[in-house]
């Protein structure tokens, strides 16, 4: 009777496995294609879709190493990314129970709020941005791009429900 | 089970300080340190990412680019049409400067002024006066041919009429002096008022298609020989003695730049070989004299033949027959009487006086150029 949930695990593991390279490959292979001030950020959502699926300690961890990858082609802000993804995919394991129920809306609001708390996160830590246009940017531009992952978050979950679902669903 | 829960967590929270300190220790680190970890992640563990976003922000630089490329071929596009613009201007103004170089002296150049809500198509004004010597009637000419006259002149300005005014007319020929007539406007409605007309060319003198048409010199406005158009086709007119032909006028309006006035002098000493090498007008006028005698010369002997075929049929003496009618060319073979013979003889024995040759003067068609009063 285990074999077959544990060949299931694996299959969904490896599926997981494939949806979360597929992402961050998106976000370095499409992602510079498009130029504009609101982008969608495909690590967090990589990151968020990952961390639901592990215990929060692995997800800090993998938070961690996807922050310092991409902190290592920026290395103004070297860090920040690290530390912000490093505490979203830990929270995003933690309050698992709470978001990923297999709901489009609210996975959708999570997706939201990951990428709000992550940008917030890394421009005040980066530094880059002060006064008013770091007001503007936490307000307006943070707010749009967050909106924006969480739509193609959704997109992609909708899309590619198999690779994307969540294992407690 | 509470102790592996409880030990979990404590996993958990490890990992998180762990990778909280740690990064919070990247954000610290001075800038070389920092530089050399995220080059040796991008070498190493990131390559084939930091390839895939190269080539990726490659794509997106070569549709940019695109963009750049079809913009900048468009200002491009734009530039050369002035570019062209000015070329044309360029060789007007060279076409002028050798035009000047021929005629050597005794011209001024004339740019034309703006106009002034005359609505005037055909007058012109000049900047160009009295003040450097222009004169009313003066000719006005470009590097293609006639303009057209002055007619008023001012202290530092003068207008002048183009070919295309109602009022405008001059005497001219063909290039080679093969026919003679005067040009007016063509006086046609949409493009073809833009059109000249030669009137008045003998009927005898036909004109082809192509001809150059030039001033004939008659008159002491226009100069013998600047070029006033091409003919086109012949006109059909109600005149039955005399051809219409259609030109196409030398300069365009369009065309029209900087012009030539030529001051009266220089239109006095003429502009042979300056755009064509045509004769003397007294040459023309001789050839074109000697021509139409030949023509009427020879019907004279055709109607002689027809008079002396009539005159054999009556059986009188044929050597006073020939002395008759070549005293008499215009007697009709019917009306010689008995006394002819009296008559011939008497006229035969008179040899001191010098014979005249051809027909009397009313018989001969109009030859020649147009009389020199019918030229504005």
């Amino acid at each position: 009777m285990r074999a077959p949930q544990t060949q299931s695990g694996v299959g969904s593991a490896v599926r997981a496995l494939i949806g979360f390279a597929l992402l961050v490959a998106a976000h370095f292979g499409i992602r510079p294609l498009f130029g504009s001030r609101v982008m969608v950020d495909f690590l967090v959502i990589a990151a968020l879709f990952a961390a639901v699926r592990m215990r929060p300690g692995l997800a800090a961890l993998l938070g961690f190493a996807l922050g310092l990858s991409a902190d290592a082609l920026a290395p103004g802000s070297f860090g920040a990314a690290t530390l912000a993804l490093t505490v979203i995919s830990f929270a995003a394991s933690w309050l698992k129970a709470v978001f990923f129920a297999n709901h489009i809306a609210l996975t959708g609001l999570f997706i939201f709020l990951g990428k709000w708390c992550f940008d917030a996160i890394y421009v005040l830590l980066g530094g880059g941005v002060r006064g008013v246009d770091l007001v503007v940017q936490l307000l307006l531009w943070t707010p749009l791009a967050a909106a924006l992952t969480a739509v193609v978050a959704v997109l992609l979950l909708t899309i590619f429900r198999p690779l994307y679902r969540s294992q407690a669903a | 089970m509470a102790r592996s829960v409880r030990g979990g967590s404590r996993l958990d929270s490890g990992l998180l300080i762990a990778c909280v300190v740690l990064s919070v220790l990247a954000l610290v680190i001075k800038g070389d340190v920092r530089d050399r970890v995220s080059a040796t992640l991008r070498t190493t563990v990131l390559a084939p990412l930091v390839a895939l976003e190269s080539r990726s922000a490659a794509i997106r630089a070569t549709v940019t680019s695109r963009q750049d490329v079809l913009n900048t071929r468009g200002e491009l596009a734009v530039r050369a049409l002035s570019v062209q613009a000015v070329m044309d201007e360029n060789t007007a103004l060279r076409r002028l400067v050798g035009l000047g170089a021929r005629l050597r002296d005794g011209f001024v150049v004339a740019e034309l002024l703006p106009t002034r809500g005359t609505n005037d198509d055909f007058t012109i004004a000049l900047n160009v006066g009295t003040g450097v010597g222009v004169a009313p009637y003066s000719a006005v000419v470009s590097a293609d041919g006639l303009v057209g006259m002055v007619r008023t002149v001012d202290a530092n300005t003068s207008y002048a009429i183009t070919w295309a005014s109602p009022e405008f007319a001059v005497s001219a020929m063909s290039v080679d002096e093969s026919a003679f007539g005067i040009v007016k406007p063509h006086l046609g409605t949409g493009a073809d008022r833009w059109l000249l007309e030669l009137r008045g060319v003998p009927f005898r003198a036909k004109v082809d298609s192509g001809t150059l048409i030039v001033s004939a010199g008659l008159g002491a406005t226009y100069p013998r020989g600047i070029p006033i158009g091409t003919v086109l086709s012949e006109l059909t007119t109600p005149e039955k003695w005399a051809r219409t032909y259609l030109l196409r006028p030398a300069v365009l309006p369009k065309a029209l730049g900087p012009v030539i006035v030529l001051l009266p002098p220089r239109s006095a000493r003429g502009v042979n070989g300056v755009w064509t090498t045509v004769t003397s007008a007294d040459s023309a006028a001789k050839g074109v004299a000697t021509a139409g005698d030949s023509l009427a010369r020879s019907a004279a002997l055709d109607e002689l033949a027809a008079r002396r075929a009539a005159l054999d049929s009556t059986g009188a003496d044929s050597l006073a027959r020939d002395t008759t009618v070549l005293r008499r060319p215009v007697t009709r073979a019917d009306s010689v009487r008995a006394d002819s013979i009296r008559r011939a003889r008497a006229a035969a024995a008179d040899t001191g006086r010098p014979r005249p040759t051809g027909p009397p003067p009313a018989a001969a068609p109009r030859v020649g150029p147009p009389p020199p009063g019918d030229e504005r």
